[in-house]
């Protein structure tokens, strides 16, 4: 289902002045579920729909953030969100071998049999979700969002999440790993404007596979 | 007897047929119960298959091969030979794979027309839809029923990356595993219901399946409304109970699962006993006949018997007794017809006597009317006969002799007498008193009387022949005939009375019987005048004129006869 359709959500003060030197506006996000819990791991993006916008592309050096190891038999990031042309690095911190892959359209690849150590990179150039896998541990997944801008924000435990923006009009997409399907909507950013937007989305059951406990890691029941 | 037998021939016909009926119902019941079993074991096979399906599907999703061939552009022969070796570990003959969209990438069957992937895509819109870890349902495939599932291919879960799809035939094999666990036919079933349904697999042997179809064409006809519930339908001539469950199709018409049990087989422990039954029922019928015949002929022919000797008794046989050996009611029953054979002997005897004491009449008068004293007013002729000079004679010969000439003289006169229809009414020494009209009225009693007369003097001219014959003395006798009102009737004591007749008229006859001795009328009969006006017969008389008797004021008119 889609989130409730905004009504008046139109963010319009003053019609942005373009280029620089234009205050940012600010956009805050609380992304709650249906019973009002606050909903963590959620992506909002803003994409540009200005074609004069500019688009700051990332800088090819890879941040510490653009970072998804693997430690203690799973992904140490449940969910990572970076722009289109990022590296992502993803270290197998374990003291086993990883067999990383991804079937995702938007890039397919693996690492077969990734001893620990190994730091591997790819660079994701096309937009679209990734998700990631390990053909030796069924548990393993992680979502890794690509998307063509480079304002978006991630919500915390707190389920909120905060985005500036130079103004202008966007298309904001909201995107979840237990969301079927993003939501979209159009809106625009005036210059200086600290507006709130509040999402209340429908999460599908969390299907991931509970990890069977380790025998050697546990003790005996 | 025969209604006895009847009866009881009816009540084990209707035992029969009861029981007959009864086993049918029970018969019926427990097929339907049975039928109901088995679409729950049908039902619950196939829910085991499709987990089966699914659970190797599941493995054959998290086969470790699987993803680095969908890294690249999938190559669809390799995918194919991918897919075939998994059949062996899946246990399913046909496995397609599709992309999560559900467009067709490769099968192990390469025959599989486009059409045929059609159901497949239904199952993964529909799991799609519904966020559903696996979705089944039937088809048919290559003309045979079969059941598809469908599962995710995670990448990983619960990423779905592809779909899976596996097909397992419900066939003639399936259909015989229903039938080893339910003891029940199994047929499937396509095609509309009303026209043209077709068998696709069964149990049932029958010659030809087409026949077997045009009876299904026949049988369903009825049954289109009535699936989940049984009816009786004729496969082969032989019927059979049927349950009719329908199966939800994926591609188009209707699929049907036809389970039967033949009724004649569960009704075969049935008729063993029916047979058992009837055989008892025949030896009871038969026991019974044998046992009522016998009792019949212990009861009738005692009975016949006793019929007999009541018929003997009743012509007047006395002597008969019946002996039946026997101490039942029938042996007390004879014991008293002999006891009152008996006494019906003695009775008779009884009277008998009483007709020789007393004249016959007089006798059947007295029992009659019973003993009593008293007497009723009659007209009466009354007969006075007296032998002259007997006294006399009898003095010359020894008593013996005198009494039996004189009951020779009495018995001949006594039966004309009573041949006559006279009375004796008793002997007084050697006359004879008699009467006519009494007790009995006659209406001639007087030419009786006269007749009798005649006779008597004729009889005792033969007598008199045979005594002088005999070198005897001959007999002579005077007779006087009266005719009075009297008084008849019983006189004496109340323990020993005699039936006589008393008045003027009867001394009126003794004395005209005193007349004949004078030789002036010369006749041994004479008659009072009032005899001859009763005489509807005129008779040779005699007018002897009127004469003065002895106690009597009036003379009389006497007449002789002659």
């Amino acid at each position: 289902m889609r989130v409730s359709r905004l009504h008046a959500f139109v963010l319009l003060v003053l019609l942005a002045t373009r280029g620089f030197g234009a205050t940012p506006g600010t956009l805050s996000f609380q992304i709650r579920d249906t019973k009002g819990a606050p909903v963590a791991d959620a992506v909002v993006a803003l994409i540009p729909l200005d074609a004069a916008a500019p688009v700051a592309a990332p800088t090819p050096a890879a941040t510490p953030a653009h970072e998804i190891g693997q430690q203690n038999e799973e992904f140490q990031r449940y969910v990572t969100v970076v722009q289109a042309g990022t590296r992502v690095h993803f270290p197998n911190q374990d003291k086993v071998q990883h067999h990383l892959y991804s079937l995702s359209k938007a890039k397919k690849f693996e690492f077969a049999l990734y001893n620990p150590g190994q730091a591997e990179s790819v660079v994701f150039d096309v937009s679209g979700t990734v998700t990631l896998g390990c053909n030796i541990h069924d548990w393993m997944v992680a979502y890794l969002y690509v998307l063509p801008t480079p304002y978006f924000a991630q919500s915390g435990a707190s389920g909120d999440a905060v985005i500036t923006a130079p103004p202008g009009r966007y298309r904001l997409e909201l995107m979840h790993p237990r969301l079927p399907a993003p939501l979209k909507e159009e809106l625009s950013l005036a210059e200086g404007a600290a507006a709130t937007r509040a999402f209340s989305v429908t999460l599908k059951p969390d299907r991931r596979i509970r990890r069977a406990p380790d025998p050697k890691a546990g003790s005996y029941r | 007897m025969l209604l006895l037998v009847g009866l009881i021939a009816l009540v084990q016909g209707v035992v029969y047929v009861l029981v007959s009926q009864a086993s049918q119902r029970s018969a019926m019941e427990h097929i339907r119960q049975n039928l109901g079993v088995g679409a729950r074991v049908f039902q619950q096979s196939l829910q085991e298959r499709i987990e089966t399906l699914s659970t190797g599907a599941r493995l054959m999703a998290e086969d470790y091969a699987i993803k680095p061939l969908l890294m690249r552009e999938p190559d669809v022969a390799t995918l194919r030979s991918t897919l075939y070796s998994f059949t062996t570990r899946v246990g399913s003959d046909l496995i397609s794979l599709f992309t999560a969209e559900g467009d067709f990438l490769a099968s192990t069957d390469p025959k599989l027309r486009p059409e045929e992937l059609a159901p497949f895509r239904q199952l993964i819109d529909t799991a799609t839809q519904s966020d559903l870890e696996r979705a089944s349902g039937y088809a048919v495939l290559h003309g045979q029923l079969q059941v598809l599932v469908v599962v995710p291919l995670y990448a990983p879960r619960p990423q779905v990356a592809a779909w899976f799809g596996l097909a397992y035939p419900i066939d003639r094999a399936f259909a015989q595993k229903i039938q080893e666990v339910s003891q029940l036919e199994v047929t499937f079933l396509s095609g509309a219901v009303t026209e043209d349904p077709r068998v696709l697999a069964t149990t049932v042997a029958a010659p030809g399946g087409a026949e077997l179809s045009a009876a299904f064409a026949t049988a369903t006809v009825d049954a289109v409304a009535a699936d989940g519930t049984t009816s009786l339908v004729r496969l082969a001539g032989k019927p059979y109970v049927t349950r009719f469950e329908p199966l939800p199709r994926l591609d188009g018409g209707p699929i049907r699962i036809a389970l039967q049990r033949s009724l004649t087989a569960e009704l075969a422990p049935a008729r063993a006993l029916e047979r058992v039954v009837l055989g008892i029922a025949l030896a009871a019928l038969l026991a019974a006949s044998l046992a009522a015949w016998s009792l019949a002929r212990e009861v009738s022919r005692p009975v016949q018997a006793l019929a007999a000797h009541t018929g003997r008794v009743g012509r007047g046989d006395y002597t008969a007794r019946i002996t039946l050996d026997r101490e039942d009611e029938l042996g007390q029953l004879a014991t008293a017809f002999n006891d009152m054979t008996a006494g019906l002997a003695e009775r008779d005897r009884v009277r008998d006597l009483l007709g020789k004491v007393v004249s016959p009449e007089i006798a059947a008068q007295l029992l009659r009317s019973g003993v009593a004293l008293g007497g009723e007013d009659r007209v009466v002729t009354i007969l006075f006969c007296d032998l002259r000079n007997f006294t006399g004679q009898s003095e010359r010969m020894p008593p013996q002799e005198a009494l039996a000439l004189l009951n020779r003289y009495l018995d001949r006169m006594s039966t004309i007498i009573e041949a006559h229809g006279g009375v004796i009414d008793k002997y007084i020494g050697d006359a004879i008193m008699a009467l006519f009209g009494a007790p009995v009225p006659h209406p001639h009693a007087a030419d009786q009387a006269v007749a009798t007369a005649r006779a008597m003097v004729a009889a005792l001219a033969e007598l008199n022949r045979e005594l002088a014959a005999e070198g005897r003395a001959p007999l002579a006798f005077g007779i006087g005939i009266n005719t009075a009102e009297v008084v008849a009737g019983n006189m004496g004591s109340k323990t020993r009375l005699n039936y006589t007749v008393i008045g003027d008229g009867v001394n009126l006859a003794a004395r005209l019987e005193s007349l004949t001795r004078e030789p002036i009328h010369a006749t041994s009969v004479i008659l009072s005048d009032a005899t001859v006006q009763a005489l509807s017969q005129p008779a040779p008389t005699r007018s002897l004129g009127r004469v003065t008797v002895k106690g009597k004021a009036e003379s009389v008119q006497i007449h002789a006869l002659d």
